[in-house]
């Protein structure tokens, strides 16, 4: 103790303190000025480099093997084909977009059908090597091959051969219709000349720097850090293309440090803003948040498997008119978000208004469910036969949105009687738990393909795991009618039958949906040429017509 | 323990014990990590363009629809051999991946042990021999406040107001892309500044408990009769803080030091996610989220065997400085 006596409390060593002070003096000295100098942590954004705030490293650069968005794969290997700000495909390598009108798709007495692909002249790979419609036979044949393992091989095992009668055609003959043809090469080709008799998933030269016919290509790639781009010497829409010089891509995986650095201008362009940053990084003066609106829906899964009531349609609907769903969109989606009220959104061409539409309406909801036998105990909960008309409603954590609106549904069912306990798990996990069916009502999305086919979704025996049909709802109409609009090239009878089935859809109600997503992506106001993309196609779709004023 | 074992002896007694102890954490970390819901293609399943059946494809081409216990057996046998096999995130060598992040880590922990070194010893040390006065007071609200800040938070704070706000340092990565500087000092300030803030969280963490323990520790020996007995015999005060009185008092808490060395290793997972830092943390974030399970195995059986191994250099270092530890 201080006062316990002269040995308590001796004097400091002053001299070893103050020799440890020169020292630190003489590091803080030296170093210091030059540490701490105020130098703006960033730079502007120029046509010299722009800098991208990326949530992930890419796992490969090969675009048939990624796992996720293949934004940057985008700015390096182009496709035959994109899809634009509108979600229309467009052409890129190839000449024009297939289809019965034009001639280059036919369909074939025997049930299968052939598609023309005629490519566009004069693009070369990054090295020089023309690309030919030998490439685009390669990548059919590598995609088909047992020793390659891509992330998908949808489509492509439905293709019997391809004929390339000339460099710049490749005529592709499917065994069977296959409605979403015109995509199929929107990921680009493999360049034979390198891969060919190689192990493409080993190919690590090829996987983290492809060759490509875009714009950039890559100029370095630090593990954990970033990925920087560099324009091509000759791209084929000209020299004036690409206007930015170098796009850094660099990888800052906590959301909040992404935003930390938009403000500080380390970051300028920050793709997929989560809604509850809208209003923080709307307000940086240099930056805009573009929305996009979407092609992915928020809606409530109703596992009929798991929790029987789900089968009875009267508590489906009645669960839909208990939510007020305007309100969800105007208050915790900041105006951000339409209202879904089916699973296509109105940016796809096969939207259709003529759905049923469930407006709130509490009264309607108690209604339905005295009518299914659902009646009120004195704890305000409903029960029939003894049993309480209450499950789980199972969503991503950490998902600020998300877990508010779980809470908002929870209150509203609670309303008319039926009692909702919100669980909460981390996203691969959710994954998991759907995959096997084990649970009885799930809030998430589906981002939708931009061909708008619904089978997978909706088909009766495409239940888990053969589809994501992850209701369990059984609907022969509507399981015939999809199977029909997956072999119909004809767009306008295709569309007619995706009339029908989100009419049957919306009528029998076996989901939830809430909102349609809008897509938020902050660029700098000074950038030109900016369009956005509803689909995982991307933002970088149309990279090369950027520039910075 | 009046034991005549030698420190090489006590060494090698340790080593032996490791080895059933780390094969049975490899046993308890691969049935946890595989007990976790969702696989590495559990990502796939909300991705429309991905069929069940090809996930099933890639199951089986990776080996994961077999019997688990098989599966473990061959990354037993193949990590035993030094093949820590294949990341099913990008196809390349989990050492590759793991060798490519270790110097980021090694800097960031390395620095951050000195800083909060630097730190403990004046704290600890002052806060010892002046016990209740204002420095002591001082320094205990500050490690207060040290131990109870949540790492992440302290980190994104520090980042809003010196980067965000300020614009004084970067606020995340290692260096600044494509900025080599101008002179090897420019790019070594360039270093230090991006090293700043994640040092100043780690740091100021390790050093609030370290701190407390050092001074606990220095209470403790001041009032030890030997030390008394060397101020009789007229040593000066100085000399019997810093000589008499911190080695043996050091030992206890360099033993700490060094066990907790590991530690901070295992605590940079949360601090290198927040600032970008391209080391093992954010690799293994990146791989759990992933459920890349070979990097996943490869990384915490290294974060064992760095726990069992500090663990043994700080009874050997405590033995050497305290013998009475034999």
């Amino acid at each position: 103790m201080k006062s316990g006596g002269q040995w308590a409390g001796p004097p400091p060593p002053r001299c070893a303190l103050r020799r440890a002070c020169a020292a630190g003096a003489m590091v803080v000295l030296t170093i210091g000025p030059a540490a701490c100098a105020r130098r703006p942590a960033g730079v502007p954004p120029s046509n010299e480099l722009l800098i991208v705030g990326y949530d992930r490293e890419p796992d490969t650069l090969n675009r048939f093997s990624t796992h996720i968005l293949e934004d940057i794969q985008s700015c390096i290997v182009e496709g035959l084909t994109t899809t634009d700000e509108q979600m229309r495909v467009v052409p890129l390598l190839a000449r024009e977009v297939p289809s019965l009108e034009n001639g280059l798709v036919r369909v074939r007495a025997d049930g299968g059908m052939d598609v023309t692909w005629k490519l566009r002249p004069g693009v070369t790979w990054h090295d020089g090597v023309p690309f030919t419609s030998a490439d685009v036979k390669f990548t059919v044949d590598a995609i088909n091959s047992p020793r390659y393992n891509p992330e998908s091989t949808d489509g492509f095992d439905r293709i019997g051969s391809v004929d390339t009668p000339d460099a710049l055609t490749a005529i592709v003959h499917y065994k069977e219709i296959y409605a979403p043809y015109d995509i199929q090469f929107i990921r680009g080709a493999l360049p034979k000349h390198v891969l060919e008799g190689r192990d493409i998933d080993g190919a690590l030269d090829y996987n983290r720097n492809p060759l490509g016919t875009g714009p950039y290509r890559v100029a370095e790639w630090r593990a954990g850090e970033y990925i920087l781009l560099e324009r091509v010497a000759r791209y084929w829409r000209g020299t004036e293309y690409p206007h930015i010089r170098r796009l850094l891509f660099k990888f800052v995986a906590n959301t909040n440090t992404r935003i930390n650095q938009l403000h500080g201008g380390e970051v300028h362009v920050v793709a997929l803003v989560p809604w509850d940053k809208y209003r923080e990084v709307a307000a940086v003066p240099s930056i805009v948040v573009h929305q996009t609106p979407g092609n992915a829906y928020e809606h409530v899964t109703l596992n009929e498997r798991q929790f029987p009531p789900f089968a009875d349609v009267r508590v489906r609907r009645a669960l839909l008119h208990a939510l007020d769903r305007e309100r969800y969109t105007r208050t915790i989606l900041d105006g951000l978000a339409p209202v879904a009220h089916g699973p296509i959104q109105p940016v796809s061409w096969a939207y259709s208004d003529r759905i049923t539409r469930y407006p709130f309406d509490p009264a309607r909801a108690r209604a339905l469910l005295d009518e299914a036998g659902w009646r009120p105990d004195p704890d305000g909960i409903r029960r029939r036969d003894g049993r309480p008309l209450a499950f789980t409603l199972m969503t991503q954590a950490g998902y600020a949105i998300r877990e508010n609106i779980a809470q908002a549904i929870e209150r509203q069912l609670r309303d008319v009687g039926v009692d909702v306990r919100v669980e909460l798990h981390d996203g691969t996990e959710i994954s998991a738990i759907w995959f096997e069916g084990r649970f009885d009502a799930m809030l998430h999305w589906w981002q939708m393909p931009a061909d708008p086919e619904l089978t997978t979704f909706f088909a009766a025996d495409r239940t888990p795991p053969m589809g994501r049909n992850i209701n369990y709802f059984k609907h022969d109409e509507l399981t015939q009618v999809l199977y029909a609009s997956d072999r119909t090239v004809d767009r306008a009878e295709r569309k007619r039958l995706l009339d029908r089935a989100q009419a049957i859809v919306t009528e029998a109600a076996p989901e939830l949906p809430l909102y349609t997503v809008t897509r938020l992506d902050a660029v700098p106001a000074s950038l030109d040429g900016f369009r956005g993309n509803p689909t995982n196609t991307g933002i970088f779709w149309n990279v090369h017509e950027w520039s910075i004023r | 323990m009046v034991d005549s074992m030698s420190v090489p002896a006590l060494l090698g007694r340790r080593a032996l014990q490791a080895i059933p102890l780390l094969f049975v954490v490899s046993v308890l970390v691969f049935l946890l990590i595989h007990a976790v819901p969702g696989g590495p293609f559990a990502i796939y399943l909300s991705n429309p363009n991905v069929r069940p059946e090809d996930i099933e494809r890639l199951r089986r081409a990776y080996g994961l629809d077999r019997p688990l216990w098989l599966q473990y057996w061959s990354w037993l046998a193949a990590f035993t051999r030094g093949d820590w096999g294949f990341s099913v995130i990008d196809g390349r060598s989990v050492s590759a991946r793991i060798v490519e992040r270790v110097p980021a880590t090694l800097e960031l922990v390395g620095t951050s042990i000195v800083a909060a070194l630097a730190l403990t010893l004046p704290a600890g040390i002052g806060g010892a021999v002046r016990r209740g006065r204002w420095f002591d007071r001082l320094t205990g609200a500050v490690a207060m406040a040290g131990i109870s800040l949540p790492p992440f938070w302290f980190g994104l704070l520090l980042q809003m107001v010196f980067a965000a706000f300020l614009g004084w340092l970067p606020s995340s990565g290692r260096t600044t892309p494509g900025y080599a500087g101008a002179t090897a000092m420019t790019a070594l300030a360039d270093r230090v500044r991006h090293l700043v803030l994640p040092v100043t969280v780690l740091a100021v963490v390790q050093a609030a408990a370290w701190s407390r323990y050092l001074r606990g520790s220095m209470i403790e020996t001041l009032a030890q009769p030997f030390i008394a007995a060397a101020r009789a015999r007229g040593v000066p005060a100085r000399l019997v803080i810093l000589r008499h009185a911190l080695r043996p008092a050091i030992g206890s808490t360099l033993a700490i030091v060094m066990v907790d060395a590991a530690l901070v290793a295992s605590g940079a997972v949360v601090t290198e996610s927040v600032f970008a830092w391209p080391g093992l943390g954010s690799l293994f974030t990146e791989a759990l989220a992933r459920r890349d399970y070979s990097v996943l195995m490869a990384l915490l059986m290294l974060t064992s065997t760095a726990i069992v191994v500090s663990n043994v250099a700080a009874d050997a270092a405590h033995a050497l400085i305290d013998p009475r530890c034999v």
